[in-house]
């Protein structure tokens, strides 16, 4: 920094002598506007006469117009007055050493917390992304398993109804035999019964009608008989005719 | 004293009033303005001791404040330069 | 003139410069025109500095400054006066600050000290483009009739008082406003310089008289050299904010 800071001074003061030197000629003219003028009309007498004479020559009289130009204007182009070079110049040098001094350490010290403070949130950023990243595939990862746990049981589940179904299906089937054999046999059994009991009320008719045509000729028993000959010799043509 | 100021020339009379009249006229100008910016940054001054979190916005008004205020001082200070012979 | 022969060099010595090329066009160049030129550059420089492209995202060096002034311009300038859709003004509001800050500090710098803006040309023109921006801005969000009457008579105002209101506001919104602008920069920067003359030509006198009380005024020399880095700041703020506050009248009437 030191080497730094000759450097500027260095090349300051260079600059400062090289400006002094080109500022001449507006030291030269530092005067007020109406002496100045004066002065200029004083030099355009002298020189053609009187300034009527100026006036009709227009070389002249351009010349005379820019001289008079030079009073109202800043006398250099570009640089100020020469004391104000020269004070200000140095009242400026001193307030920025001065400036360099207290004003920068604290300016440098901003700028670094500030940097330092940029580089931190970056940092914290960078860190909390990766641990949303980290996160975000563990819970991937978890999901996938939540996924395949649950697609193995559901297939546990659906084995499991299929079993049940099948079990259902079989147990009811097999009531379904069962009932219908135990309808079967009750259809068979009530036929029986029904035979037998109607062979019984045919032969009471049957011996009740022949006994009113015949009489008391014939006994029950051989009534009977016969009435039992004729009613097989009908159930077994009836079966005959009902295929069964 | 005012045969005095009949002896000088008609032109640097009038410069000399010239001269009076600016100095006057800026001088009565800022004198306003001067109360006026006082009041304005003694106020916001107060108003950031009792509430300092609203700071922030009390000196961007206080500025702008300032602003318009000077803005009297400154015709003035306008006048002064269009008077300077 | 002289005052107890302290030659002080005319108002316009301070302030005139004959013209360096392009004599008598319209595109001459002064001393003014040249500071004006190097404002913008400077302003170009700055933040094409601290735009480059990086590896990091870190800021180095000169792009604190921008970032800084960007940051100040939106938090202390356009979210205070306008609001959240007032970001659309922060560019514009972001180089008219750094180019009337560059120009105004040139009043302290060695071997140039003098205030462009000391010149009336650039704030008049600031002013009158800050003029057209808020009118049209103004005229875009109320409607032209309606930008009209909440500017000329403003609402929560007892009708009575428009007799006395409109004539104010009239002139005030639509006339006196860019002439104070321009004229609130241009007189303190004048102001500014003048003052830094005047002390650096009492210091020069009185060293030629004598030595040590040139210190007086040697002293107060370098105070205003710090007050007038302070107030082109103060002033290239303050100009900023009173457009951001225009701006965000045209748009938001209620406040």
């Amino acid at each position: 920094m030191a080497r730094r800071t000759l450097r500027l001074i260095a090349t300051l003061g260079v600059a400062s002598a090289v400006m002094l030197v080109a500022a001449g000629p507006a030291w030269a003219a530092g005067e007020t506007i109406g002496g100045c003028v004066l002065e200029q009309v004083h030099h355009a007498e002298e020189e053609y006469g009187s300034l009527g004479a100026v006036e009709a020559d227009e070389k002249a009289f351009k010349a005379f117009e820019e001289d008079l130009e030079g009073c109202v204007e800043a006398p250099s182009p570009i640089l100020p007055e020469l004391d104000e070079i020269i004070w200000g110049g140095l009242a400026f040098l001193i307030l920025f050493a001065f400036m360099w001094w207290k004003g920068f350490p604290a300016v440098k010290r901003a700028m670094d917390a500030r940097s330092e403070k940029i580089r931190a949130d970056l940092d914290a950023a960078d860190t909390a992304k990766a641990d949303a990243m980290r996160t975000k595939s563990e819970y991937e990862a978890q999901l996938a398993e939540a996924k395949t746990a649950a697609a193995a049981i559901i297939d546990e589940a659906r084995g499991q109804a299929d079993q049940l179904r099948q079990d259902l299906q079989a147990r009811a089937e097999a009531d379904i035999a069962e009932q219908r054999t135990r309808a079967a046999a009750d259809i068979e059994s009530s036929r029986r019964q029904a035979i037998d009991d109607l062979r019984t009320e045919v032969a009471a008719i049957a011996v009740g009608a022949a006994e009113r045509v015949v009489g008391a000729s014939l006994d029950a028993d051989v009534h009977r008989s016969l009435i039992d000959g004729y009613i097989d010799e009908v159930a077994g043509a009836g079966s005959n005719g009902d295929g069964s | 004293m005012l045969s005095l100021l009949a002896q000088t020339a008609p032109g640097e009379f009038l410069d000399g009033l010239k001269a009076i009249g600016a100095g006057l006229g800026y001088g009565l100008a800022a004198v306003g303005p001067g109360v006026g910016i006082g009041l304005v940054v003694g106020n916001a001054i107060t108003s950031m001791a009792r509430q300092p979190e609203s700071a922030g916005m009390v000196r961007t008004t206080m500025f702008l404040g300032i602003a318009f205020t000077e803005a009297l001082a400154l015709i003035g200070f306008v006048v002064f330069i269009l008077l300077l012979p | 003139m002289s005052i107890l022969a302290l030659e002080f060099p005319p108002y316009s010595h301070l302030f005139d410069w004959p013209t360096i090329w392009l004599d008598g066009t319209p595109l001459a160049i002064n001393k003014t025109v040249l500071i004006y030129l190097a404002a913008t550059a400077a302003t170009m420089v700055l933040f094409g500095l601290a735009g480059r492209p990086r590896e990091s995202l870190v800021p180095v060096g000169v792009q604190h400054v921008a970032e800084s002034g960007v940051n100040f311009i939106e938090n202390s300038v356009v979210m205070q006066t306008i609001g959240p859709d007032g970001r659309k003004f922060m560019p514009f509001l972001t180089s008219m600050f750094f180019f009337i800050l560059f120009s105004n500090i040139t009043e302290v710098i060695p071997f140039i000290q003098f205030p462009a803006n000391g010149r009336m040309a650039i704030p008049i023109t600031l002013a009158l483009l800050v003029w057209v921006i808020y009118n049209v801005v103004g005229v875009k969000s109320q409607g032209l009739f309606g930008y009209l009457k909440n500017s000329i008579f403003p609402p929560d105002v007892p009708k009575v008082l428009y007799i006395i209101v409109t004539p104010i506001e009239l002139v005030s919104t639509f006339v006196v406003r860019p002439f104070s602008l321009a004229i609130r920069l241009w007189a303190n920067m004048v102001a500014g310089h003048l003052l830094l003359v005047t002390f650096a030509i009492l210091t020069a006198t009185l060293w030629d008289f004598f030595y040590v009380p040139a210190a007086l005024p040697f002293v107060m020399l370098i105070l205003m050299t710090a007050f007038e880095i302070l107030v082109s700041l103060l002033q290239a703020f303050i100009f900023t904010i009173l457009t951001a506050v225009y701006i965000g009248g045209s748009m938001h009437p209620a406040h």
